[in-house]
This record gives structure tokens, C-alpha cells and sequence, in this order.
């Protein structure tokens, strides 16, 4: 409905390939991606979709192949330039600044959006004060909005792991990004905390104004909540399209239940 | 008191300056770098003042002024934050135990150096420096002030987004990089403030030592700064301050101690000169119970906490 005839893909891969040795992990992969969508990317274990996700946000390099961010090349970026970009991450096996405190880990997000440099920080000169003020708001919105506003001055490696993937995804925002790219962000979570994960997501795109790419194992989730889908299997996309038409897909049935 | 000022008062300039040295250690590691580089920029910042004072700023007056020890340590800091970011560059494109070799042949290579150049006096090294000050304990001039200074950079850095971004860089690199902090930038920055700090130590000191050769920066050196922040805790600018100062005052009174009566004579010799294993001892015993030294964030603020509530 929202991948509209017309609209600028916000990012491109076009055959996007990396090698691991003799393995293909990703294998000539190309899609684009809308701009106010949210794409889902599943298939079963091993099939690609990690590495993907490290591909676009440049944590590894492409082998082949072509990535566009807004028309924009982003292959041979290094991570921190990507993300200053606008695409933000969350991963898979949580990677928190453990040590830190909740509002610090939102706080260092928002390091490209802040200028001040060693001096001026150390003697407090403009605008290092104003901006520490506004990325400590901000930082403290963000937390509230996934709902650890009262445990801010907690170190993160304290918090549970549904928590921890909270967190993370208001790490992530805090870089305000155009693109989220959330690497499973129900595992670990109940029933209950799945659905209303559903509706976090939606808000999270229309408050924001964010694309979403997410990768997801629960496929009731994925089904309910993406415009689209995209399914990988061993490194090679074998369908995508709009959730109806994926799950009745004969090559993705094959894929999740194996042939004959 | 006029006596213990004079027994003491070089202990005292020699502890504040272990002080420094264990921050210059601590800085890189703010990002997760284990440097050891430290020694080679101190020996380089004292080979700079030894030169100057003997070389070129000489002066018919009974004492060195002291301005022209202040323009000394400008031009160690200057120099030695351009080495360290020459070295720094490369250097940190390695991690863990791989920057801590590379760091120890960038010191052996620099004391090597000086072993071998003419300038720097060779294997005698550099004598008769100028006294800025009539006695050891005016050294607190200079002193004093570098370390309140020092003190409160890094205890104002550990705030700011600088130190934030280091933070989350020994947190965790790959983490900090997808979050838009340049790792190479801020790992190299950090280095570099190290090694501008340790050169302006070293400028202080061989002044206050009068003497200054090969000897000033060594492997042995390297594995005692060492000890200073990880004993002293490395996790809190206050860390590397008290270990500098408690281990650098160590050796002297375990000498003192080595020199009690009745004592078997191993365990004197051992007491008198086995400060290296010691400090080895230390290294891994501290490791072990305390893995983040022994003045820790919490312990401090544990403490805070406790005193605004009673």
C-alpha cells in the first residue's frame, strides 16, 4: 500500500554479493526499499540475513555488487560515515556499552549530531554546555519513550534482555536516522510483549518518520507488521513481495519445511 | 621540618610525577588501548629539555629561569603529541596485546636511539642540567599546578562527548563505529594526549634528576606505569593518580623496610631490589581480585551517596 508506483526507493542493493571464503553468504541480492515502509527480511538459519544487515551498515564489505542510500553509493563507506548518514542498527547478540549507563548508551548516539571537540568540552565553552543539555533531554525522551524513563543512571549490562534490546533501539534513534535496521528485536520476548512489539514498530515509523528494515524469526510478527517481505535462503533471495503473496509462495514453503 | 622537607620533599616531586605518568598510561586506555608508549615520550620530552637547557638556552644566572623551563615543556608537549600522532596512526590499527609489543619497540627503539646519537650523549647521556629551583621541594611550582591541570582535564574529559565517545569505543569498538564515532580518530586523539603529557613530564624531569640518559626510558619503565593504573584502577582518572604516587613511593619504603633488623637476608635483597618483581607480582595478583584496580567509579560513589543521606 505504501510501496506505491512512484516513489524514490530510499535504498537500493542491486546485486549485492559477499564470499566468505568458499561460502556465498549473500548472493546477488537486489531490492529496494521505500521510503516509510517497513520490509521484513526472513529465512531460515543461515541464510544470509545478518550479514546482510552488516553489508548495509558497512560493519563488513561487499564482495559485489551495488548499495544506494537516496541515489547515493555506500559500499566502501566505513561504518561511522554510514551511520552518520542516517541508518541506524540494533543487533542480533546485543552490543551495549554494558559498562555505561542507560542514558550515556542514548547519549553517544547523538555523538555526529553534537560538534564540541576536546577544549571546548573540557573548559565548558559554547556550545559544548547547550548541546550537553540537549542530547541529555534528548537522550531521557528517548528513554521514556521505551519506557526505561526511571532507570536512566543504570548500568546496561543490569538490565534484562528484553530491556537491553529496548534499549538498544532507543540507542539507535537517537542517531536519528532515516533507516532502522532491527536484527530480531522479539527474540527473547513473551507473547504478550510480541504484540504489543507490533504497534511499538508501526509508532515508531509514523512518529519518526523512519523506514524500517527488520530481520524476525516469529513469523506471525513479521506477517502482521511488514508491507513487505523479502525471504533468503543459503544467501539467494527466492521471494519478495507483500505478506500475503510470500507466505503462499511454493519456493519459501520449500525453504522453511524443505522439499517433497 | 626543614629536615624531612629535605629527606623527603624529592620523594614527594618523584611521587606527583608518577602521578602524571600513570594519567598518561590512562588516557589511551580510556579507549580500550593498552599503550606502553609512555617511557618514550618522557625519555623524548627530557632529551628535549636536557638539550635546550645545556645546548641552547644557556644562561650566566645561578639558576635556569623559569620561563624558559615552561617554553621546554611547550616544546616536549608539541613534539611529542606530532610523534604520537605519526605513531599513533599506524600503531592503533592493531589491538590488545598486539599495541602493547608494538608500543614496547616504539620505546626500544627510541632508547636505542639515544644510545647511539651523539646529541644525546650517547650511553653517558646528558649531565649537568640546570637547576631552575634552589631545592627539590620548589619543584612543587611546576608540579603541582601540571597535575591539578591534568587532574581536572581528564576528570572533565570523563563528562564530556569526547570522553563519551572513548567510553563507548573500550566498550565496544564495532558498537561505537555503528553508532557514528570515528574509532580511529578517537583512538589516536587519546594517544596523543598521552604522549603530550608524558613529554612534559619527562621535560620536568630532567631537570629535577640533573641527569638524563638511556636509562630514563625503558621496558622496565613501561611495566611499572603499568602497575601504577592498573593497581591504582583503571576506571577512574583517580586510579592511575593514587597508584603513581603510592607506587612510586613503594619502592623507597620497602628499601627502608628491606633494612630492618633481624630480617633473613634474602628477603632484605628482595625488599632492597626485587621492585620489578614485586610490581610483577602485583601485576597479577591486582588482575586477579581487583580487575579494575583498586579505586573504582563505585567505590566513589557508593561513598558519596552514603555521605549526602547520613
Amino acid at each position: 500500500m505504501i510501496a506505491e508506483q512512484g516513489t524514490i526507493p530510499v535504498l537500493e542493493a542491486q546485486s549485492l554479493t559477499r564470499r566468505f571464503g568458499g561460502l556465498v553468504a549473500v548472493n546477488d541480492v537486489s531490492f529496494s526499499v521505500n521510503s516509510g515502509e517497513i520490509f521484513g527480511l526472513i529465512g531460515p538459519n543461515g541464510a544470509g540475513k545478518t550479514t546482510l544487515f552488516n553489508v548495509v551498515t558497512g560493519l563488513i564489505p561487499a564482495s559485489g555488487g551495488h548499495l544506494l542510500f537516496n541515489g547515493e553509493a555506500l559500499l566502501r563507506q566505513r561504518p561511522h560515515q554510514i551511520a552518520a548518514k542516517g541508518i541506524a542498527r540494533t543487533f542480533q547478540n546485543i552490543r551495549l556499552f554494558g559498562a555505561l549507563s542507560a542514558l550515556e548508551n542514548v547519549m553517544i548516539a547523538q555523538h555526529v549530531h553534537t560538534r564540541s571537540g576536546v577544549l571546548k568540552g573540557v573548559l565548558g565553552l559554547p556550545p559544548a554546555p547547550q548541546e550537553e543539555k540537549a542530547i541529555r533531554a534528548k537522550a531521557t525522551e528517548l528513554l521514556e519513550l521505551v519506557g526505561l524513563g526511571d532507570r536512566t543512571s543504570e548500568q546496561a549490562k543490569n538490565f534484562s534482555y528484553g530491556d537491553q534490546r529496548r534499549l538498544e533501539i532507543a540507542r539507535a534513534l537517537a542517531l536519528n536516522p532515516k533507516v532502522l535496521l532491527l536484527d530480531e528485536p522479539a527474540a527473547g520476548m513473551n507473547p504478550n510483549e510480541k504484540h504489543q512489539l507490533s504497534d511499538f514498530i508501526r509508532d515508531l515509523r509514523d512518529r519518526f518518520s523512519l523506514t524500517i528494515l527488520l530481520i524476525e524469526h516469529h513469523v506471525p510478527l513479521v506477517m502482521g507488521l511488514c508491507d513487505r517481505i523479502a525471504v533468503l535462503d543459503f544467501g539467494q533471495l527466492i521471494a519478495l513481495g507483500e505478506p500475503d503473496r510470500v507466505r503462499t509462495d511454493p519456493a519459501v514453503i520449500a525453504a522453511y519445511l524443505g522439499n517433497e | 621540618m626543614d629536615d624531612f622537607v629535605a629527606t623527603y620533599g624529592p620523594l614527594l616531586i618523584s611521587m606527583l610525577l608518577g602521578a602524571m605518568l600513570g594519567l598518561s598510561l590512562y588516557l589511551p586506555l580510556m579507549a580500550g588501548q593498552l599503550s606502553l608508549a609512555s617511557p618514550g615520550f618522557y625519555a623524548l620530552g627530557g632529551y628535549i629539555a636536557a638539550i635546550l637547557s645545556t645546548q641552547a638556552f644557556k644562561t650566566d644566572a645561578a639558576l635556569f629561569p623559569v620561563p624558559l623551563l615552561l617554553v621546554e615543556m611547550a616544546i616536549a608537549g608539541v613534539v611529542c603529541g606530532v610523534l604520537g600522532v605519526l605513531v599513533g596512526i599506524p600503531a592503533l590499527r592493531l589491538s590488545g596485546i598486539y599495541l602493547a609489543i608494538a608500543t614496547i619497540a616504539f620505546v626500544e627503539i627510541l632508547r636505542i636511539l639515544s644510545l647511539n646519537l651523539e646529541i644525546t650523549g650517547g650511553a653517558v647521556g646528558i649531565f649537568g642540567i640546570p637547576q631552575p629551583f634552589d631545592s627539590a621541594i620548589e619543584y612543587l611550582w611546576i608540579v603541582l599546578p601540571l597535575l591539578g591541570l591534568s587532574m581536572v582535564f581528564v576528570y572533565r574529559l570523563e563528562n564530556i562527548r569526547v570522553g563519551r565517545a572513548l567510553s563507548a569505543i573500550r566498550e565496544d569498538e564495532l558498537a561505537a563505529d555503528a553508532m557514528g564515532i570515528n574509532p580511529t580518530h578517537y583512538k589516536v586523539l587519546a594517544f596523543t594526549l598521552g604522549a603530550i603529557l608524558a613529554g612534559m613530564v619527562g621535560a620536568i624531569s630532567a631537570h629535577f634528576l640533573n641527569t638524563w640518559n638511556a636509562r630514563q626510558g625503558t621496558f622496565d619503565a613501561s611495566i611499572i606505569y603499568l602497575t601504577f593504573v592498573l593497581i591504582g584502577g583503571s576506571r577512574t582518572y583517580l586510579g592511575p593518580v593514587v597508584g603513581g604516587m603510592v607506587f612510586t613511593a613503594l619502592p623507597e619504603i620497602l628499601r627502608a623496610a628491606g633494612d630492618t633488623p633481624g630480617l633473613p637476608l634474602w628477603l632484605g635483597q628482595l625488599l632492597k631490589d626485587g621492585r620489578l618483581i614485586i610490581f610483577g607480582l602485583l601485576i597479577v595478583l591486582g588482575t586477579i581480585f581487583f580487575p579494575q584496580g583498586l579505586v573504582r567509579p563505585g567505590v566513589l560513589k557508593r561513598r558519596a551517596k552514603g555521605g549526602r543521606t547520613s
